[in-house]
């Protein structure tokens, strides 16, 4: 699972800014995510946590610099959204979606031999390989959690971008999602996340930023700026003197 | 397209001359339905999974309604009354383009944009209408609204040929990433799809073969027939390939039928007609199987 991966990017804003209809989504971020490490964005909802995910996937007009440095040949880029859009009553399976990310075939012409592994390798790794021919909308959440995050396995990524992947997750789920994340880290992808439980943060992450209103509170190694102070400048939008 | 299509028409009037073959087929007019209905059908059914998914129901209503003005303009420009083809398509597509602009740009609701627009081309067709007066008759109009495929010629094939082709050759290289959009328009971007861009092309395929259609099933049941076999199907399906090989075969049972039946009943209905009632009874049918199934 781990032999032969592309190493992750290290990620550096500077200065980023997203302005969106009038609203200040995101006001002068700066950030670095080092290569190879899991670097967690907390924050209440509307803090800009999914926006900033956005703006590194290039899909939000911002200003300010994104650099990825890749450290040879850039490598995938995974994303795992908040969650699908769908009608719950169409008759696409687990398979089929993860046909659609991993084929360029059309995946009502069924899956290609040579997509089989990659999906079965990719539904193992989130424990969801038994749930391979159930309907996409008769899954709990957290099972639509768990295929969201095995579609950004194919291919693996070298970059996994993941915005709230513990939601809806039960608690061994989320120890299974947990042991996944660190493997992907252990072979040498970056992961940047956005989580709300903050245990999970401690466990997981090797660096943490709070944003607040779109900007900045703090940065750095959970055990140093987890503290009191900070957590309520994030959460509650208040400096304690 | 005669060149393919004679030596299959004098092979079935041979037949039906001989009697192994029923009397109908012997008429040039109902092998031209037929091929048509063979052409129509599998396109229709195929696209149609595609509109319910991306939820474009209204759009595609919106689209054939707004061929009936397209006919009116070519018929006022002086195009044919029978093939009005460069004023239907060039003004259903800038229709389309301009709908789908205006749902891309602004923050309504896209129903909303869709009822806005599909009112104004209505209204224009409206006015059109008393124009034509004294150039076009009942029967006429009439064909426009609930189609005629008894009167289809090998011109109108050879536009459903093309229409079909360029429809497979899009279904083969971009199903993917358009299914994959109407799921999350983000992860779809995250994957390096054209989100946008493959809107347009989905918005201006389903142009094409909604207006190529109308000819055979009429600008008012032209979405039925892209949305109700699709609909049948969903309720028989338990995957994405049986729900595409069901929408396909079911569109393509209903056109066969919907032209064959009447004939074979003599029945005089508009053909349209005739293939969305059909399609109409396979809906209930897998209505009925659904909820056989749930209480099994």
């Amino acid at each position: 699972m781990t032999a032969e991966l592309p190493r992750g990017p290290a990620i550096r804003c500077d200065e980023l800014s997203l302005h969106l209809g009038g609203a200040r989504l995101l006001e002068c971020v700066s950030l670095h995510v080092a290569p190879g490490t899991l670097h967690c964005l907390v924050g209440p909802n509307g803090a800009g946590k999914t926006s900033l995910l956005r703006c590194l996937l290039g899909q939000a007009p911002h200003t300010g610099r994104i650099t990825l440095a890749w450290p040879a040949a850039p490598g995938a880029v995974g994303y795992v959204p908040q969650t699908l859009d769908f009608d719950r009553t169409l008759p696409v399976t687990v398979e089929d979606f993860l046909t659609l990310t991993t084929q360029a075939a059309p995946a009502f012409a069924g899956v290609r031999a040579a997509s089989r592994p990659a999906i079965d390798a990719a539904l193992a790794a989130v424990g969801m390989g038994a749930r391979r021919r159930s309907l996409l909308g008769r899954l709990s959440g957290g099972e639509l959690k768990r295929v969201l995050l095995a579609q950004a396995l194919t291919p693996r990524p070298a970059l996994l971008v993941l915005d709230e992947p513990m939601n809806h997750l039960d608690a061994p789920a989320v120890a299974h999602a947990t042991a996944l994340l660190r493997e992907l880290r252990a072979a040498g992808t970056t992961l940047l996340c956005c989580l709300h439980d903050l245990a999970q943060v401690r466990a997981l992450a090797d660096a943490v930023t709070g944003l607040h209103a779109g900007r900045v509170v703090f940065s750095g190694p959970p055990d140093a700026v987890l503290t009191p102070d900070n957590l309520l400048r994030t959460y509650a939008g208040e400096v304690r003197t | 397209m005669s060149a393919l299509l004679d030596p299959l028409r004098a092979a079935l009037k041979a037949g039906a001359t001989e009697g192994w073959l029923p009397a109908a087929l012997g008429y040039g007019f109902v092998v031209n339905a037929i091929v048509c209905a063979l052409l129509l059908g599998p396109v229709l059914g195929g696209i149609g999974t595609m509109v319910v998914t991306k939820r474009l129901a209204f759009f595609a209503q919106a689209i054939g309604q707004a061929s009936i003005t397209g006919v009116a303009l070519g018929l006022l420009l002086g195009e044919p009354a029978a093939r009005p083809w460069v004023s239907l398509f060039a003004f259903c597509l800038l229709f389309a383009l301009a709908l789908n602009f205006t749902r891309h740009r602004t923050q309504m609701a896209p129903d909303t944009v869709i009822a806005v627009f599909l009112s104004l081309s209505l209204a224009a067709g409206a006015c059109l209408l008393p124009a034509l007066a004294n150039r076009a008759d009942a029967h006429l109009i009439e064909a426009i609204l609930f189609g005629s495929i008894l009167t289809v010629g090998d011109a109108e094939i050879a536009l459903l040929l093309v229409i079909g082709l360029v429809a497979a050759a899009v279904a083969v290289r971009w199903f993917n990433p358009m299914l994959l959009a109407s799921f999350n328009p983000a992860l779809a971007r995250a994957r390096g799809v054209r989100v946008v861009l493959l809107d347009y092309v989905f918005v201006l395929l389903l142009t094409l073969v909604t207006v190529a259609a109308v000819k055979i099933v009429g600008a008012i049941l032209v979405e039925a027939l892209l949305i109700i076999p699709a609909a049948a199907a969903r309720n028989l399906s338990r995957s994405l390939r049986s729900f595409v090989g069901w929408s396909v075969g079911l569109c393509t049972l209903s056109c066969v039928t919907g032209i064959v039946a009447p004939l074979a009943l003599d029945v005089r209905v508009p053909s349209g007609a005739a293939i969305v009632l059909v399609a109409a009874v396979g809906f209930g049918l897998s209505v009925a199987w659904r909820s056989l199934r749930r209480e099994t």
